[in-house]
């Protein structure tokens, strides 16, 4: 099983191995300093779940070195590559991961890194991949960058999701164009968010971007882009579908009341759109602390906690994601309030426990 | 944060500009100092710079959350104009930024109301290998309902034809899924057809 796949390439895969080989040098000569016959654009076409991982010393090490590179994913596949060119006294292997996330980072750590004694040259090794990994890699290309900009619906999708709906065999033929309402169903997937927690991809550039640490990974704001990314895909269902008991933890959404968001506005700058959020809110706020509570019996003392401040997001779909919490919030908190038995006036908190806001 | 990252792709695209013009060495290495970390002897050219720019752009253009700045500084432009340049590099990394942010909804409207498929299309003959890959996967991006007349047109379809029976695999791959998944079965019949009679269409890069 695992030497079926190194049989795809065909006839001609030794010559195209050399192309890779290249490359791979001419990375080496830029690790060395500044190179810039090495500078490298890397597209979703480039990268892969398989790597390829020159420079092993022959020292019978492929036990080890299969799990140093598990440290960074579940790995599917892996074999040494006995008709790859190699360097004396060097072996060639091939690892495929499960997933894409996975080999990025595996290939940012373990390139270059010494192995017994030796240097390795990790690179990607897309010319492994069947057709059907090609195409699901370019769907996931399609479904990250739908989550980080916040947006459904418009773009070309031929299957929904691939191991969710394996019946899709109908869907060979469908036009891509046609699919579009039931792509969003089950995005929510905690490991799309570790996917968006972004390798950076300057570093087959590092002169640049090294001194601007700010620029590599923007872990927080990929995050929060797919986090807020799914704020919008859900809200944008309701009134079009049912996606099928897919509501979200209330929980996580509380947390992200702020979403570091990028469809919105797109020409202001995050941080002043931040402000401008902020500053409503501390109206809100402001407003709530003076009202009076609504409930008579509940007799308050001290400062009354802040109202969750019903702010205008100026984006309707987050407003109404926002109300679906603010009634989420009151359900739970009102089933608290009438499940728990306290003498009404020695209580010094409110019947209704407000959640602060963090 | 945020507007470091918006001031060092500012810088980038500036130092690009300036390179572009007919600036001399100096200025060359001078724009260049802004990115660079370490100090170096060599001098470069400008075609050397440009590259490096464009590379880091491109690079850039991988992440979404840069896809704002991108478009103020106009930077989608600047890819495809490069598109018909002669420098090979220039055009395979101009090439690799707008496959990697075709996707964005925004991004792909701009690139379809520019009229850059003709461009992207042109690319489909260069001799550079990721070229043609990526020019292949930013037309499959960028085919929606209205697009799809241009982008799965006669002569791509028949292009792809030959592509997916390359030996390079990553190619005929990528032709296959847009045959597949892009183009309808009459669309491809057609350009079986048509490929059997006459020799009209693109030629095939040399691998």
């Amino acid at each position: 099983m695992a030497a079926g796949s190194s049989s795809s390439g065909g006839p001609g895969a030794p010559c195209r191995h050399h192309a890779q080989l290249g490359a791979c040098e001419s990375r080496a000569k830029y690790r060395e300093g500044w190179r810039p016959r090495a500078v490298k654009v890397y597209t979703i076409n480039l990268e892969s779940r398989y790597l390829l991982i020159q420079g092993v010393p022959a020292l019978g090490v492929m036990k080890e070195l299969v799990e140093q590179f598990a440290l960074y994913g579940a790995i599917e596949e892996y074999h040494a590559l006995d008709e790859y060119p190699s360097e004396q006294f060097t072996e060639v292997y091939l690892i495929k991961f499960k997933k894409l996330q996975c080999a990025r980072v595996a290939k940012k750590k373990m390139d270059e890194r010494s192995f017994f004694g030796s240097l390795l040259h990790v690179c990607y090794a897309p010319e492994f991949e069947t057709v059907q990994e090609t195409r699901e890699k370019l769907q996931d290309r399609r479904k990250y960058i739908a989550k980080a900009t916040n947006q459904r619906g418009f773009f070309v999708l031929k299957k929904v999701e691939g191991p969710k709906k394996p019946a899709s065999k109908n869907s060979e033929h469908d036009y891509p164009w046609s699919t579009s309402g039931s792509r969003v169903a089950s995005n929510w997937d905690p490991s799309c968010f570790t996917n968006s927690l972004g390798v950076s991809h300057n570093t087959a550039y590092p002169s640049g971007n090294q001194s601007q640490s700010p620029l590599t990974s923007p872990h927080y704001d990929n995050n929060c882009a797919g986090i807020s990314g799914y704020f919008g895909e859900n809200t944008s269902l309701t009134p079009s579908e049912h996606p099928g008991g897919h509501t979200p933890p209330a929980y996580l959404l509380q947390q992200r009341m702020v979403p570091a968001y990028n469809g919105i506005d797109r020409f202001m700058p995050r941080t002043t759109h931040l402000q401008e959020r902020k500053r409503k809110r501390e109206e809100g706020n402001k407003f709530s602390l003076i009202g009076t509570s609504e409930d008579n019996t509940e007799v308050v003392i001290g400062p009354q906690l802040p109202e969750i401040p019903k702010v205008d997001m100026d984006d309707e779909s987050l407003n109404t994601s926002a109300t679906l919490i603010r009634n989420k919030l009151k359900e739970v908190a009102d089933s608290v309030s009438t499940s728990v038995e306290k003498p009404e006036s020695s209580s010094a908190k409110p019947l209704v426990k407000q959640r602060r806001r963090i | 944060m945020e507007l470091g990252r918006l001031e060092y792709l500012q810088a980038l695209v500036t130092e690009f500009q300036v390179t572009d013009s007919t600036g001399s060495k100096r200025r060359c290495s001078l724009a260049l100092s802004v990115s660079c970390i370490s100090s170096h002897t060599r001098s470069f050219s400008l075609a050397e710079a440009k590259e490096q720019v464009l590379a880091n752009l491109a690079n850039f253009a991988y992440d979404p959350s840069n896809y704002e700045y991108l478009r103020q500084l106009q930077v989608l432009d600047l890819f495809l104009d490069m598109l018909t340049e002669d420098n090979e590099t220039l055009v395979e990394f101009a090439m690799g930024g707008l496959c990697n942010l075709c996707l964005d909804k925004t991004n792909k409207e701009y690139i379809l109301e520019a009229n850059g498929v003709e461009p992207i299309i042109n690319c489909l003959s260069s001799s550079n290998e990721e070229t043609v890959v990526s020019a292949v996967t930013t037309l499959m991006f960028l085919t929606t309902p209205r697009s799809r007349a241009q982008t799965t047109a006669l002569p791509v379809v028949e292009c792809m034809l030959r592509f997916s029976l390359s030996a390079n695999t990553r190619l005929s791959n990528l032709a296959s899924i847009f045959l597949q998944d892009y183009c309808s079965p009459p669309q491809v019949e057609e350009a079986r057809n048509l490929s059997k009679h006459t020799a009209v269409g693109i030629p095939l890069p040399k691998d």
